[in-house]
């Protein structure tokens, strides 16, 4: 699995992933590899990753993306995960999995301005 | 209403189950034959027997009376009796038949001829047909015979109408079900991405799921930022219902919105703290009012009274 599968792009300060293809392990790592590196490069404070193309998020997928988040946070990078649809939702919180630290929105949009607040409420600190 | 070529398909009506069906009451072609040849038998005792039949049976009792409210349902009724009597003797049993046995159980069932009226009036019916055979064709062995046949065709159009009778039941149930259902999740929104849903009767497993998955297709579909679940009407908050509110809330969370929790009496309180569950996750408050008070400040909006 090649990296450079999932289009990482700047906009603004931030970045924006897309996830439109179903993850599996070996692009899932790809991608936590890719994100990294990107957060490096770029110096962003923050990043927006959208999986309202996923259908379908098993437990080693959901562990990728909150770890992601963990590490973009230990780089100095606020995560939020937008767009996941009810039925993933259901199932991960069925079979227990927990996404504790991980930000959550609806939509980019709301992702986006989330991102903002976060980082206005910790430059005041 | 369904059509009764959807109830074949429910049913399993095909050339398949047919054929097993007629091999399970021995009802073979020569069977058949012997209906068919009893054609001119059944055209000649057509009126009287089912003339009698009413006469006798439907008529006479006060319950089944009902189902004839006027001359003209009667005459109906006795001009499709006498249609159905003489398709006994058709010596056909394809899946035409029984589409058409299917559609006399539907028709029944919709105008509400209880089984037991059905059996009682066949075993009527079957009594009328032998007397009449045995008094035209005296007690012989290929009577019998013939007897036999009337007999396995009778019992194999009682089997397809029970059948009927329990799917249509089955059907009521199910629609009832998803009615109580639909009653039991009303997701209504209150504001702008502000949803609520009052919870009323006992939350088990199988309700608890429910609630979860109509509560995510309604944040995400109205891309609400708050949903406000009242347990007020909930008799009893255990441990187990508590769990399923923490899960709906932190599957809410993943979908970016929150969960605000109202209607906790003192009992409810005291209840949680005791048994150890920590809602401190989730926003609660007493009561609903409070609640969408706290709803609306989540979505930037505050209730103000009115100035002057």
């Amino acid at each position: 699995m090649q990296s450079g599968m999932i289009p990482i792009l700047k906009v603004g300060g931030i970045l924006l992933a897309s996830i439109q293809t179903e993850l599996n392990d070996t692009s899932a790592q790809a991608f936590q590899q890719d994100v990294l590196k990107a957060i490096e490069r770029t110096r962003s404070r923050g990043l927006v990753i959208d999986i309202t193309g996923l259908d379908m998020v098993d437990t080693f997928v959901a562990r990728i993306l909150t770890d992601s988040g963990r590490m973009a946070k230990l780089m100095g990078t606020e995560t939020v995960l937008v767009g996941m649809r009810p039925e993933v939702a259901a199932t991960l919180v069925r079979m227990g999995f927990s996404m504790q630290g991980v930000h959550t929105a609806l939509n980019v949009d709301e992702g986006m301005a989330l991102l903002a607040t976060l980082r206005s409420s910790r430059d005041g600190e | 209403m369904t059509s009764p070529l959807e109830y074949m398909n429910r049913l399993g009506f095909t050339e398949q189950e047919l054929s097993s069906r007629r091999t399970y009451f021995q009802l073979v072609d020569e069977d058949l034959a012997r209906l068919s040849a009893l054609r001119p038998f059944a055209e000649r005792h057509n009126d009287a027997i089912v003339d009698a039949f009413y006469q006798e049976l439907l008529l006479k009792h006060s319950e089944s009376r009902l189902f004839f409210t006027d001359q003209a349902t009667l005459q109906r009724a006795m001009a499709a009796q006498k249609r159905y009597f003489l398709e006994l003797f058709s010596g056909v049993c394809d899946l035409a038949y029984l589409e058409n046995r299917l559609r006399v159980g539907t028709t029944h069932q919709r105008i509400g001829v209880a089984p037991k009226w059905y059996l009682g009036a066949y075993a009527h019916y079957l009594r009328l047909i032998s007397a009449r055979l045995l008094a035209e064709q005296g007690y012989s062995a290929e009577t019998q015979e013939k007897l036999r046949s009337i007999q396995k065709i009778i019992f194999f159009d009682m089997s397809i109408a029970i059948e009927t009778y329990i799917a249509a039941g089955l059907d009521a149930l199910a629609r009832h079900q998803a009615a109580i259902r639909e009653l039991s999740t009303p997701v209504i929104q209150l504001y702008e991405r502000v949803l609520l849903l009052p919870l009323i009767g006992t939350i088990d497993t199988a309700r608890a799921m429910q609630v979860m998955e109509k509560v995510l297709v309604r944040v995400a579909e109205r891309q609400a930022k708050v949903i406000v679940l009242d347990i007020a009407g909930v008799p009893v908050v255990d441990t187990r219902v508590a769990n399923h509110l923490l899960q709906t809330t932190e599957a809410v969370r993943l979908l970016g919105a929150s969960t605000v929790l109202t209607g906790i009496s003192p009992q409810v309180a005291q209840t949680m703290v005791q048994l150890g569950v920590d809602l401190s996750k989730m926003h609660t408050r007493a009561s609903l009012e409070e609640g969408l008070e706290l709803a609306l400040s989540l979505t930037g909006r505050v209730i103000r009274a009115k100035e002057g």
